[in-house]
């Protein structure tokens, strides 16, 4: 194993540090941009949401707190950074006094997982589909099948999310309609806790999995056909290699080094996407978190969730870049 | 004893437009450890034939009759094995040298690696060991040290070092015949000759035939004992190399051997007229081009060292400017046309430093300094009809006087050299051929009648038989409109017959410069000398040499690598060159 | 040069005999390109939703959009819902749980979504063309800002932003949002022209423009912008996609315009009103499939566009 190039190294490291301080900022910048009171906005907004505000002296006394209104802005700012690198966001107004970082700590697993298991399966699929496409020697059903498959890409999750519990749920009954677990188990490390999990967030991963995987082929496909052309695809075909062997250690291997790129450039995007499906399926993660937030106008969670899901994106493309120096030589050795 | 037989084999394409018949009824027979020739220009058909024995055709080719029998298997005829049986015949008794060799490699897989792939593929799993020792001998039998280069990933070779492990790849399996196709094509003459003695010394060694693809007569007298020229898919003449060489039938293949230019050879250009056309003059006597102590540096790299020229344009002159890739050639070139500043000193037209020109003096400067550029294909904006090009720049330096006026330009100018007005304007650039295409940038230059015109390798993307017009087309413009030319090839021979001054340049520094009569007729630089005796020759008794011979000139290269000497011939009027 | 792939040598005239006429028919297709069917139905479908929009407004009454047009959860016509009523043509597609009329939010939604897809992607480009030939042409710190600078912003979910933005300001209008959008657009089209104009500046006839006195603002709009059109066209579509997947994204959440019928407005209240347990589908359910006639006509618009610059498809 190679080392990671230094040069390469500060260059992803830069560019993760401004994108978590530049989010950050927006996240800051665009309230005060409105030219209200934050404060007093964000208790008007929660006294017209309909809800009673109790303790409202209370909880105004707590914004101005939190938004630091007696200092000067440079400090209310750099007060408003530390906070947020220390994971510190307030309190939530609609759940007064709950601290959002606890909000968001009991969130976060469900939403860490359910991301995984779609963006690893998402990732596969889309990807060995689309080099199936452009293989000379895919059976000539998947040739037809695959394309025909790609309609699902152009839904978006949200509607995939619909349309599959409709479909599982509502009509059929296969699957439940919402939470991530059964109400006859506990939380607890049992086989029937994880299978009841697994039960319940197959339709939310699969809503996701069904409308992005295409992204890949897509994508994939283009790729395969560049690599198809190249030389080195010649001379292994001329080499007698097995096709197979062709297909995996040659033509992937290589058209597959963009697509990592692009995975980490993606990540955004379909984190967002699963902000709607949490929402849809009621399950206890992020996206729900945001939900509610909205509906209650809580503001002080919207800004949490909103900073923690940028910079679980940023972290996974700087990891992702981390890891692609080694599967690609010609980076390691920085040429 | 006869390892191949093609029988009749036709190749048919079947395009958007109809089906094109790339092969027809070509037969020829390959004995075993003999070296078979193809030669032809491109579209001829000599990589789809050899394809073919490989059923390896570029899709959707297909062979449309005939019979390919390789004699060494039970079952001989090719076109009849499955899919599997086929496979099982690549590498272990037909192998393939590509083309390519920058992009024939995996870049992601080690070297070794991928010798050990062909080696499990056709003969099963076997221990790390056994591998290692058969890839070692197989990178040895090339000239590699294993290793090293056993370890190494594409990206860290040099085109030669990849293309012999492309070699090294095609003789693992000690096959029944090679195929190699223009191996050389995308190396210097140095390292062509060394690859190719490598690949000739291995091919005897295991005893394989071997067939070689390329379009260099030259390349083709020196390495194989029979030459089969193709033309338009069919063979129009095989024989052994001498007799086609000495004594050619067919009239195609004698205009291929005629149009090489040889060093000493007959000239192809027309002789000079009684009264050549008068270049551009100064009372004062300051130079049309001048060079003060230029210099070039990219980062760490010295692309050139400090230079100096001046050329007057009184007597038009061509001056070439001879080189390996990264020897600084086309730097040069780009310096004089302003397209890059040089790091120091300055350039100078007209006595005025053009990188520091107000915008009027800029574009006379681009009135006054043409270029032809190595790519055809490229020089023409895809989007436009080809008049764009020839039209645009003379209505923005004024030439034009109205509409009628550019279209009879244009048309004088295709005559000129030697194109038919109505089958080039107005079409595409996609529907003209290179050669044609060239010579409308040459067209293009003579309309604007500059004073100076910068020609990069103007030459070495057209085929062969076209090259020595586009270089009469390019002399004329010497002779018969005034106009100083700068000629920067990799090609000797060329510059050795329409130039009036030769300088060789080496790794940015200039290492002998003279009259080509001199540099090229009698080298004295060690540089210079390697180079000549690296150019294949069409002349079966001049010899190219064994890889001995290539190899000590290779380790006298690096002995003077660290001294830089110029060795400076005889000088012409008109012409100084100084180094700093 | 010799062609690597020998493919299609221009030896002598094509043979045409021996073809089948579909073959021919096929042949036909390679010549114009623009000819392509994935493209053409592509438009088609999109121009259907256009047309919904503009005879909508002629031929029905938009003012159905308000509640209590109609009686509430009317199934559409000949379909009976869970109350035994059969629906009838006064609401062909039935109404929502307030008596909205599905048809005249379809036709006043499905554009407006459009609208907000289109001119999002409209501004995006603009930035990304001006920014891609800055970076390109001009280079050195400029280019490492703009390089750095849609790194850094391509990493950031818009949704996300967006989110922020609306908690914060309540109601905006179609085209504010519009706007909002395209500060995340106009990243890939940045990329994409950067990378081609680095390769195109060096091609021969940029070259060839450069001898022959021409501006750079010949060269940046005659010689390269008319070679970059494919381009342009593929990822202004793929714009228009992105952008109304987050505009149906915030519409959902129940942000995004308040007062305006939009597509994701429409499931939004589907969806908070629990028509997916009360089985009233044809609230949501057409328009999710108007949405997805639109991708699908988007998505065939963008293959089609692949092919046209892209030769080498074609033949799959």
């Amino acid at each position: 194993m190679g080392r990671i190039p230094a040069g390469y190294l500060a260059n992803r490291i830069t560019t993760l540090v401004l994108t978590v301080v530049i989010a950050a900022t927006l996240i800051w910048i665009i309230p005060r941009l409105s030219g209200l009171d934050p404060a007093s906005a964000a208790l008007g907004r929660m006294a017209s949401g309909g809800g009673s505000v109790e303790n409202a002296d209370q909880i105004l006394a707590q914004l101005r707190e939190s938004f630091g209104l007696d200092q000067p802005l440079s400090m209310q700012y750099l007060l408003y950074v530390w906070n947020t690198l220390t994971f510190d966001f307030g309190l939530s107004t609609a759940s007064f006094p709950t601290p959002v970082a606890a909000m968001i700590g009991n969130a976060l697993p469900w939403t860490i997982g359910l991301m995984l298991i779609s963006l690893v399966i998402t990732f596969l699929i889309g990807n060995l589909l689309g080099a199936l496409m452009v293989w000379e020697h895919t059976p000539r059903i998947w040739k037809v099948a695959i394309p025909a498959a790609m309609v699902f890409t152009s839904v978006p999750p949200i509607l995939s999310g619909l349309l599959l519990m409709y479909i599982f749920s509502t009509q059929l009954r296969w699957f439940p309609l919402s939470g991530p677990y059964g109400l006859n188990v506990e939380p607890s490390w049992t086989f029937d806790f994880a299978a009841s999990v697994l039960y319940h967030g197959f339709l939310p991963a699969l809503s996701i999995v069904v409308v992005t995987f295409g992204f890949w082929a897509l994508g994939m496909r283009g790729l395969m056909i560049g690599v198809q052309g190249e030389d080195y695809t010649t001379l292994a075909k001329a080499k007698g290699l097995r096709p197979r062997y062709i297909l995996y250690r040659y033509m992937i291997r290589n058209a597959i080094l963009p697509q990592i790129t692009a995975f980490a450039l993606k990540i955004g995007m379909l984190v967002a996407g699963q902000v709607l499906v949490e929402r849809i399926f009621a399950y206890p993660g992020m996206g729900k978190l945001l939900y509610d937030a909205i509906l209650t106008q809580d503001y002080p969670v919207i800004q949490g969730v909103s900073f923690v899901i940028i910079l679980m994106t940023a972290v996974s493309v700087f990891l992702v870049d981390l890891v692609y120096p080694l599967v690609d030589p010609r980076i390691r050795h920085g040429a | 004893m006869t390892i191949l037989d093609f029988k009749n084999v036709s190749i048919d394409f079947p395009t958007s437009t109809g089906i094109v018949h790339a092969v027809t009824d070509v037969s020829l027979s390959i004995g075993e450890g003999r070296r078979i020739g193809f030669i032809g220009e491109s579209g001829s058909g000599k990589t789809t034939t050899a394809l073919s024995a490989m059923r390896m055709l570029a899709s959707p080719g297909f062979v449309s009759g005939g019979e390919i029998h390789l004699h060494s298997l039970p079952e001989s005829n090719l076109l009849k094995l499955s899919d599997e049986d086929m496979r099982n015949v690549r590498l272990s008794r037909i192998s393939y040298i590509p083309q390519g060799a920058m992009n024939s490699l995996n870049p992601v897989m080690r070297i070794e690696n991928q010798i050990w792939d062909g080696i499990v593929a056709h003969e099963g799993a076997m221990a790390e060991e056994e591998l290692r020792q058969r890839s070692n001998r197989a990178l040895e039998s090339v000239g590699l040290d294993p290793d090293i280069v056993g370890q190494l990933y594409p990206h860290e070779l040099s085109g030669g070092m990849k293309q012999r492990v492309c070699i090294a790849i095609g003789v693992c399996l000690d096959p029944d015949l090679i195929i190699a196709d223009e191996p050389t094509s995308a190396l210097d003459v140095i390292t062509q000759r060394h690859v190719m003695q490598t690949l000739r010394d291995v091919q005897g060694k295991i005893g394989a035939g071997l067939i070689l693809i390329g379009h260099d007569m030259g390349l083709m007298a020196q390495s194989v004992d029979e030459i089969g020229v193709l033309k338009k898919g069919e063979l129009v003449e095989f024989g052994p190399v001498r007799q086609i060489i000495e004594d050619p039938q067919h009239p195609y293949t004698r205009e291929l051997i005629s149009s090489v230019p040889l060093v000493g050879g007959e000239s192809f250009l027309d002789p000079k007229p009684a009264t050549p056309a008068k270049g551009y003059a100064t009372e004062d006597g300051t130079p049309l081009l001048e060079l003060r102590s230029v210099s070039k540096t990219y980062g760490a790299v010295t692309a050139l060292h400090p230079m100096s020229f001046s050329l007057d344009g009184e007597e038009p002159k061509i001056i070439s400017i001879v080189g390996q890739s990264g020897s600084g050639k086309s730097t040069m070139g780009s310096l004089m046309l302003g397209f890059n500043e040089p790091s120091t000193g300055a350039v100078l037209f007209k006595g005025h430093d053009i990188n520091r020109q107000s915008a009027p003096e800029a574009l006379a400067f681009r009135k006054d300094v043409q270029a032809v550029f190595q790519d055809p294909y490229a020089c023409f904006n895809p989007f436009y009809r080809v008049n764009h090009a020839l039209k645009f720049p003379f209505e923005r330096f004024g030439l034009s006087e109205g509409p009628a006026h550019v279209q009879q330009a244009m048309e004088d100018a295709c005559r000129a050299v030697g194109l038919a007005p109505e089958t080039v304007l107005g079409r595409y650039p996609h529907q003209l051929s290179g050669g044609q295409r060239q010579r409308l940038i040459v067209a293009r230059a003579l309309m604007l009648s500059p004073k100076l015109l910068i020609a990069d390798e103007p030459v070495s993307m057209v085929d062969a038989s076209l090259r020595a017009t586009i270089l009469k087309n390019i002399h004329d413009l010497k002779d018969q409109h005034g106009i100083s030319i700068v000629y920067i090839t990799h090609d000797l021979a060329t510059a050795y017959h329409v130039s009036d001054y030769v300088m060789v340049l080496y790794k940015g520094h200039v290492v002998e410069a003279g009259p080509p009569k001199d540099v090229i007729g009698d080298p004295q630089h060690a540089y210079t000398k390697l180079l000549i005796s690296s150019i294949p020759w069409p002349d079966l008794d001049r010899d190219w040499g064994s890889s001995e011979d290539a190899e000590a000139g290779l380790a006298e290269l690096a002995r003077i690598d660290g001294r830089h000497e110029m060795i400076l011939r005889s000088t012409i009027p008109g012409f100084s060159l100084g180094v700093d | 040069m010799e062609d690597r792939n020998a493919a299609a040598p221009e030896t002598a005239a094509p043979d045409m005999t021996g073809l089948s006429r579909a073959q021919l028919r096929r042949m036909k297709r390679f010549e114009n390109p623009w000819l392509n069917p994935k493209l053409l139905w592509g438009l088609g479908l999109l121009l259907g939703i256009v047309a919904l929009g503009i005879l909508g407004r002629i031929f029905w009454d938009t003012e159905m959009v308000f509640t209590g047009s109609g009686l509430p959860r009317q199934a559409p016509v000949g379909i009976e819902n869970l109350r035994g009523q059969v629906g009838s043509w006064a609401h062909p597609l039935g109404t929502d749980v307030t008596g909205k009329d599905i048809l005249a939010l379809l036709i006043v939604g499905a554009p407006n979504s459009l609208y907000v897809g289109v001119l999002a992607s409209l501004i995006g480009m603009s930035i990304g063309i001006f920014l891609g030939f800055s970076a390109g042409f001009i280079g050195g710190r400029t280019d490492d800002v703009i390089r750095v600078g849609s790194d850094v912003m391509i990493t950031i979910p818009p949704l996300l932003i967006l989110v922020v933005f609306q908690a914060a300001y309540g109601d905006i209008s179609l085209t504010i949002m519009a706007i909002l959008i395209a500060c995340f657009v106009w990243q890939s089209p940045t990329r994409l022209i950067r990378a081609q104009v680095l390769s195109m500046r060096e091609s021969g006839y940029v070259q060839m423009a450069r001898l022959s006195g021409a501006s750079t603002w010949h060269i940046m709009f005659r010689e390269m912008l008319p070679n970059l059109v494919p381009y342009l066209f593929g990822s202004f579509i793929a714009n228009v996609t992105t952008s109304i997947v987050t505009a149906v994204g915030l519409e959902v959440l129940g942000l995004g315009p308040q007062r305006i019928p939009t597509l994701g407005r429409v499931i939004y209240d589907a969806i908070n009103s629990g028509a997916l347990i009360q089985n009233l589908w044809w609230w949501w359910g057409i328009p999710t499939l108007l949405l997805a006639v639109m991708f699908i006509g988007l998505l065939l618009v963008n293959l089609g566009l692949d092919e046209v610059s892209n030769p080498r498809l074609r033949r799959l």
